[in-house]
């Protein structure tokens, strides 16, 4: 049970569990109570109590019709404060926004369900005016499958921190989108613990076979709470971004007009200055991550430390040079 | 006698409040609710937490000046505080619970929404768990319900965007690839634009409801600038970038198919890419490291040619 709420919150709560058993008529007092996370003599004392609210003349409109039996609790839609309310903008958007993020997971809505309980509420709202667009990776119903069927996975997979291609055979655990990009953390065989991929990275997938039970029954890292969990792929993942065992910090000088592009990597951090320009700290996981941010960063930004990775960006420069010229 | 509980307090002012066709005074409203103190300052600090809890929990209480004494009279306009039923049948609701379960918000926002609506508490869970989304909403981007509101109400906003300010018809917003975006006319450069949200300074000025005037048939879609490249306001380039094979799924999955225009049996590919901020997409290729390639047009070809060239020979100094 959550600890004894304020005033705000034991009115928010009436009122929701008011709304709520308006459309159901009567409900179980052990239903309600497990709904709104009480306990049944909690609920029956709060409920005995609001019953008696209500001014003169107690009209229905002056009055909370609420009536508790033995076994159950009941009211009337036309009860006083027990009909839907209107949303503020931000409620308004938060429910708009989550049905739009789950209309855009391909067969989340089979049924349509879904489609015209928005269709609904945007009459309501006023019209539709937020969409939520998330990646479509090919791979991503083969990586849902077998997370639902607790199946291995071989795959290639292209890790960009390393810049490598190579071949594993995982056990997709849990699927997730995050920064508009989807996830999979897997228990990755070669690795022998958790790694996190992006699926969109994934160029092949076949089923390898059940999995082992014991990877199944490990606790995974979930979504937004990934601080347990190794990263695979130290890359652009910026929501899904934690520093790995083997990443190392590297201090950057670069001009203040390149903030934007350093303030987009998750790690990054303004340390100091170095003449008249500021220095960031990041985390590095991979050579190839670091040159890609030296690349797009132009050739004025210095690594300040450690002083040998500023080969990194002009060796980086002449291998790509060469496919040029190649 | 014990002292009222203050739910109760709160409870009845509130039904006082919603049910009164005119303004109450604070007199007439403790001549109705019980459980005001009987002093004047008493009586009116304790007014004053209520009506900042009712205010708090988004209830509409208006304050107007009336005649008499106290001077300034309190109602809540049911029109502003109830919403016509929704009618959602019992599998629409079931749909919008999953969704608020499944989406994670930061903040249990959705979840308030729900109640209000009739739809509070937990759900009972069936079938195979869905994905779960992760959707940055009013954590640091306080522009966005603004923008939101803005777009419902046909309201123009005014905001601060990269040291400029900007005068803007909205017509929606949308997330994409970890973004949330505003979609709409700029009034001073009269053209359809698209805005980075986290990028907008401070809180937009929203103007009257009704007061925007998007141009005929304003096709949001068509206007949605979804990549770092379509930003700018150059003339419009078609760019060819070759792609091998250990980019090619990565970058397909964000262009979309119909961007490729040719597919090798190994896996690599070409995309057409039209582009209007040469920059952004110079960016974007040298982030695809020897993966990619420009193939044409011949200037875009050697702006990266030209940019690869200034790092060679600037080693690390030792």
């Amino acid at each position: 049970m959550s600890p004894a709420p304020d005033t705000a919150g034991r009115l928010r709560r009436l009122l929701a569990i008011l709304t709520w058993l308006a459309q159901e008529g009567e409900a179980p007092i052990d239903e309600v109570a497990a709904r709104f996370d009480l306990t049944p003599s909690a609920l029956v004392t709060e409920l005995e109590m609001a019953a008696c609210y209500g001014v003169p003349p107690y009209s229905p409109d002056q009055l909370l019709e609420i009536i508790v039996t033995d076994e159950t609790v009941s009211t009337r839609v036309g009860t006083a404060l027990a009909r839907p309310r209107r949303l503020s903008p931000r409620e308004g958007l938060a429910l708009a926004a989550s049905a739009r993020a789950l209309l855009a997971v391909p067969g989340s809505d089979e049924g349509g369900s879904l489609s015209r309980a928005l269709a609904k509420l945007d009459r309501a709202l006023g019209g539709p005016a937020v969409e939520v667009e998330l990646d479509a990776p090919e791979l991503l119903d083969v990586v849902r499958s077998a997370v639902d069927r607790g199946e291995r996975l071989s795959i290639t997979y292209y890790s960009a921190s390393t810049d490598q291609t190579g071949e594993r055979t995982i056990t997709p655990r849990h699927l997730f989108a995050s920064e508009g990009h989807w996830y999979v953390d897997a228990w990755c065989e070669a690795a022998g613990g958790v790694r996190r991929f992006r699926v969109d990275r994934i160029a092949s997938a076949t089923p390898a076979g059940p999995a082992a039970s014991e990877f199944l029954a490990t606790g995974l890292p979930v979504a937004g709470n990934a601080g347990a969990g190794s990263v695979g792929d130290g890359s652009a993942a910026v929501g899904a971004f934690v520093p790995g065992p083997d990443s190392r910090r590297v201090r950057i000088a670069a001009d203040r007009s390149m903030a934007w592009l350093l303030e987009s990597v998750p790690s990054a951090v303004e340390v100091g200055e170095e003449g008249d320009r500021p220095v960031w700290e990041v985390f590095v996981a991979g050579d190839a991550w670091l040159e890609r941010l030296l690349l797009r960063l132009g050739p004025d930004a210095v690594v300040v430390d450690p002083v040998e990775d500023g080969d990194l960006a002009p060796e980086a420069a002449a291998r790509i040079l060469a496919r040029y010229r190649g | 006698m014990a002292q009222p509980d203050r739910l109760e307090r709160v409870t009845d002012l509130l039904l006082v409040l919603l049910d009164t066709g005119r303004p109450l005074s604070l007199r007439e409203i403790a001549e109705r609710v019980p459980g005001y103190p009987d002093g004047h300052d008493a009586r009116r600090q304790a007014f004053e937490r209520d009506k900042r809890l009712l205010r708090d929990e988004g209830v509409p209480v208006q304050t107007s000046p009336i005649d008499g004494e106290d001077q300034a009279g309190y109602r809540v306009d049911p029109e502003d505080y109830y919403l016509p039923d929704l009618g959602l049948e019992p599998d629409e609701q079931a749909a919008l619970n999953l969704a608020v379960a499944g989406v994670h918000l930061g903040e249990p926002i959705g979840r308030e929404a729900l109640s209000k609506l009739g739809m509070g508490g937990s759900w009972p869970r069936r079938g195979a768990p869905l994905p779960v989304v992760d959707l940055p909403l009013v954590d640091g981007l306080p522009a966005l319900p603004v923008l939101f509101e803005a777009a419902r109400d046909d309201a123009v906003v005014s905001f601060g965007y990269r040291g400029g300010s900007r005068s803007v018809d909205v017509a929606g917003i949308r997330f994409r690839g970890g973004h949330w975006y505003a979609v709409g006319w700029d009034r001073d450069r009269l053209e359809a634009r698209t805005f980075r949200v986290d990028r907008i300074d401070g809180l937009p000025t929203r103007g009257a409801p009704g007061s925007a005037d998007l141009p005929e048939g304003f096709d949001t879609d068509e206007a949605f600038a979804r990549e770092p490249w379509h930003f700018g306001s150059g003339d419009a380039v078609e760019v060819d970038v070759a792609v091998d094979a250990a980019e090619a799924s990565r970058v397909v999955t964000a262009l979309g198919p119909d961007a490729v225009v040719e597919r090798e049996a190994g896996g690599a590919v070409v995309v057409r890419l039209v582009v209007t901020d040469v920059e952004a997409l110079v960016s974007w290729v040298l982030d695809l490291l020897d993966h990619a390639e420009v193939v044409r047009p011949a200037e875009v070809r050697d702006t990266v040619v030209g940019r690869l060239g200034e790092f060679v020979g600037r080693g690390a100094v030792r």
